[in-house]
C-alpha cells in the first residue's frame, strides 16, 4: 500500500501544527466560532448533537494493521472505546473533546493518517472498490489511480473552494462495488482493444435531495490524460456550478440543467485547452512509482483448498458461502468481516474488535485491511487454508455474522441518534429489521438484498440506491419512514421509486416483511429481489403493502 | 409554549442548558424556563463571546419540563441505541 514520502509527511505534520494553533486561538478567544468553523471543518471536525465528531480519512478504504491499531488506540484514549465506519470508507469518532483533537491528529500523523478532505467544499477523500487488488474481475488496481487523484486533489488551490463538496469514486472491475454512478465523478477503468488502460468518466451522479445517475461524459480517456480530463471537468463545474443556491450547487444539477451533451462539449473544450498547455500529462514514471506501492503481495503458489471437512461446521459453511469471495490468486480468498451483528449498530466497531482485526490482518492478510462503503471490513488476501481459524477468531469477537449482501447487511447512517442534520433515527430501524430477519436460512432464501437507511434527505445511508431504501422523515415532531424500491448502486445503477405514504417506526418491520413476502411469492428461479421488482414494477408491492389502508 | 435555552459547551461539545443563576448546566432538569426569549438569546450570545458555549438556541418543552421534539429528547439523554453513553448513563 502507499507509504508517505517526505512531502506527504511534512504536509500532514504542518497541518497538525496549524490546527493546534487554531484550536488554541479558538479556546483563548482570538477566533470566534464563525472564524473557526471553516478551519475545523477542513480538519474533519464537526459539531454534532452530543459532542464534536471527528471524521478520519481512510483513502480508498485501505488501512494497514498499524493504522487500524492507532484508530483503536484513539478510540480508547480520547473517545468512548468505539468508532463508526462510514459509507465513504472513513471513520468517525463521536465524542472527542476540542482540546484533544490536535493530539488525536498528531497521533494519526504518526501512522500516515489525517482528517483532511473529509469535510468542506473540496474534493473529498477518494473512494474505491474494497476488493481492489484482490478481485478476480478487475483489469488494474483502482487504488493506483485513486492515489494519483488523491495527490492531485489534496490542497489543490483551484479546487479548495468549490461550489459544493465533490466526491470521486474509482473502480476497475465490471462489477461495480464502489457505487461509481452515484458520485460527482465516477471512473471505470477498462482495457481498450489494444490492451491499454482506458478510463470511462461518469459525471453528475449523486444522491441527497436530488438523486441522479451519472452520465458517461469522457469515454476511453488515456491514462496519461486522466488528470487533465478531471481538471477540465472540475473547471467547468467551478465556472458554472451554482454558488448562489445550496440545493443546486452540486455538479449533478449543472449536468442535469445543461444536459449531458452540452457538459460533454464543455469538458471537451476545456480538456483541449488543458492539454494544449501540456502541464498535466501524467508521466509514465510517476504512474510506475505509484504502481509500485500496489504491487501484489508475495502470494504463495497454492492450490485451491478442499474445505469439505471444515464445512461440516454449519456456521462456518454459511460464512464461507456468504462472506468469502473469490480471489485472483489460487488458494487465496477475500473475506468480509461483518460489522452488522444481528441487532447491532451498522458500521460500529469497538477498540478491541479493531485491534483483533488488525492482528488478524497482520498474521493472515499481508498486513492490510479494507473498509467498504457498505460499512464492513475486508481482509483481502487470506489463504484458504487459514479461513477456518480466521472464522473462529472473528466469531469469538462477534465479527463473523454470515450476512454479506443479505437483508441484515444493512447500511445505515448515524441518524438522529448522533447527527445534527438528521430528521429521524435510522439505527433503531436497522436494529429492528436485523432482528426481524435474524434467521440465517431465511436470509439466504431471500438472497441478495441491499437494504439502506438514511435519517434525512442528505442520504448518507444511500437509501436512494437500496433495493429497499428507507428514509426517515419528521412529521410534526414524529418520526416516519418512507420506503422506496428498486434502487441500485451497482453497475446497473438506478434510483429507487417511493412506494407511498410513510410508516411509523413500529410499523416498518411489518411493512418490509410484506414486501419480502410479495417478492418470495412472485420471484422466478434465480431472481433477486431487485430482479423481481424490475420485472413486475412497483404496483404489486404497492398493492400488497397498502391493501389494508 | 415554555422554552429552554441550550447550546454545546465549547471545550468538549457537551450539551448544556442555561440555568436560573446564569450558569450552564448539563442536565435539563436544572434548566431555566425562559420567559423572555430575546433576553435569553442575548445571554446565549454573550456566553458565546465569553467562549463558554457554541450555537445557543431555544427549544420548546412540555409543561412537565420535557423536550417536545425527538432531537432534544436525544440531546438531553444520549443516543437511544447506546443507553450506556451520554447523560442517561451518568
Amino acid at each position: 500500500m502507499y507509504r508517505y514520502d517526505e512531502f506527504d509527511q511534512k504536509l500532514v505534520d504542518e497541518r497538525v501544527a496549524q490546527f493546534r494553533g487554531q484550536v488554541a486561538r479558538r479556546l483563548s478567544g482570538e477566533l470566534n466560532e464563525e472564524e473557526f468553523k471553516p478551519l475545523r471543518l477542513m480538519n474533519g471536525l464537526y459539531l454534532q448533537l452530543h459532542a464534536y465528531m471527528l471524521r478520519v480519512a481512510i483513502p480508498y478504504g485501505t488501512l494497514s494493521s498499524r493504522q487500524l491499531k492507532m484508530l483503536a488506540h484513539i478510540a480508547r484514549k480520547y473517545d468512548k472505546d468505539y468508532a463508526h465506519f462510514t459509507t465513504r470508507q472513513n471513520l468517525q469518532y463521536n465524542w472527542p473533546k476540542l482540546a484533544d483533537v490536535p493530539d488525536i491528529l498528531a497521533d494519526l500523523a504518526t501512522v500516515e493518517m489525517h482528517a483532511i478532505q473529509t469535510s468542506g467544499n473540496c474534493i473529498r477523500n477518494v473512494t474505491s472498490d474494497h476488493f481492489a487488488g484482490a478481485a478476480a474481475d478487475e483489469v488494474d488496481d483502482p487504488r493506483i489511480w485513486s492515489e494519483i487523484i488523491r495527490q492531485w486533489s489534496t490542497f489543490h488551490p483551484e479546487f479548495s473552494y468549490l461550489p459544493r463538496k465533490f466526491k470521486i469514486a474509482v473502480t476497475a472491475a465490471p462489477k461495480d462495488r464502489a457505487a461509481i454512478k452515484v458520485h460527482d465523478i465516477g471512473i471505470i477503468i477498462r482495457r481498450d482493444p489494444s490492451g491499454a488502460l482506458a478510463f470511462d468518466v461518469y459525471v453528475g451522479g449523486g444522491q441527497g435531495r436530488t438523486p441522479l445517475i451519472g452520465h458517461l461524459i469522457g469515454e476511453g480517456i488515456a491514462a496519461a490524460d486522466l488528470l487533465a480530463y478531471l481538471e477540465a471537468t472540475m473547471r467547468v463545474y467551478n465556472q458554472y456550478g451554482r454558488r448562489d443556491n445550496l440545493y443546486k450547487s452540486r455538479i449533478k444539477i449543472l449536468v442535469h440543467q445543461i444536459g449531458a451533451d452540452e457538459m460533454r462539449r464543455q469538458v471537451a473544450a476545456e480538456f483541449a485547452e488543458v492539454k494544449q498547455h501540456g502541464a498535466l500529462a501524467l508521466p509514465q514514471a510517476e504512474i510506475d512509482r505509484i504502481n509500485a506501492y500496489f504491487l501484489d503481495p508475495a502470494f504463495e503458489k497454492l492450490a485451491e483448498e478442499d474445505l469439505t471437512a471444515q464445512r461440516k461446521t454449519k456456521a462456518f459453511a454459511a460464512w464461507l458461502d456468504t462472506n468469502v469471495a473469490k480471489h485472483k490468486a489460487a488458494g487465496y480468498a477475500i473475506v468480509t468481516v461483518s460489522l452488522k451483528p444481528i441487532g447491532g449498530i451498522p458500521g460500529d466497531a469497538n477498540a478491541d474488535q479493531m485491534d483483533l482485526v488488525a492482528d488478524l490482518a497482520q498474521r493472515l492478510s499481508f498486513d492490510e485491511i479494507r473498509v467498504s462503503h457498505e460499512q464492513n471490513l475486508v481482509l483481502a488476501h487470506v489463504r484458504q487454508r487459514d479461513l477456518f481459524g480466521l472464522w473462529q477468531a472473528l466469531d469469538k469477537a462477534n465479527l463473523a455474522t454470515a450476512n454479506y449482501a443479505l437483508i441484515t447487511d444493512i447500511i445505515a447512517c448515524p441518524g438522529l441518534d448522533y447527527c445534527d442534520l438528521a430528521n429521524a433515527r435510522s439505527i433503531n430501524i436497522a436494529q429492528a429489521l436485523s432482528q426481524r430477519f435474524a434467521d440465517l436460512d431465511r436470509q439466504r432464501n431471500i438472497g441478495e438484498l441491499k437494504l439502506k437507511i438514511s435519517g434525512c434527505i442528505n442520504a448518507c445511508g444511500h437509501h436512494h440506491v437500496g433495493h429497499i431504501g428507507i428514509l426517515g422523515v419528521d412529521k410534526k415532531g414524529v418520526e416516519y419512514y418512507q420506503i422506496s424500491l428498486g434502487g441500485s448502486g451497482a453497475e446497473d445503477a438506478s434510483v429507487g421509486e417511493i412506494l407511498g405514504p410513510a410508516f411509523g417506526e413500529a410499523d416498518v418491520p411489518d411493512a418490509i416483511e410484506k414486501l419480502i413476502d410479495t417478492y418470495l411469492a412472485a420471484r422466478q428461479p434465480g431472481e433477486r429481489f431487485l430482479d423481481t421488482y424490475r420485472r413486475l414494477g412497483i404496483q404489486p408491492f404497492r398493492e400488497k403493502l397498502y391493501a389494508a389502508h | 409554549m415554555p422554552q429552554v435555552l441550550t447550546a454545546n459547551r465549547l471545550s468538549d461539545g457537551e450539551v448544556v442548558y442555561l440555568a436560573p443563576d446564569g450558569t450552564w448546566v448539563e442536565g435539563i432538569d436544572a434548566a431555566q424556563v425562559v420567559n423572555d426569549a430575546d433576553a435569553a438569546l442575548a445571554t446565549g450570545q454573550q456566553a458565546e463571546r465569553d467562549r463558554k458555549i457554541v450555537h445557543a438556541y431555544l427549544f420548546d418543552i412540555t409543561p412537565n419540563h420535557r423536550p417536545m421534539k425527538m432531537r432534544e429528547i436525544i440531546r438531553a439523554a444520549g443516543p437511544t441505541v447506546r443507553t450506556d453513553l451520554g447523560k442517561q448513563a451518568r
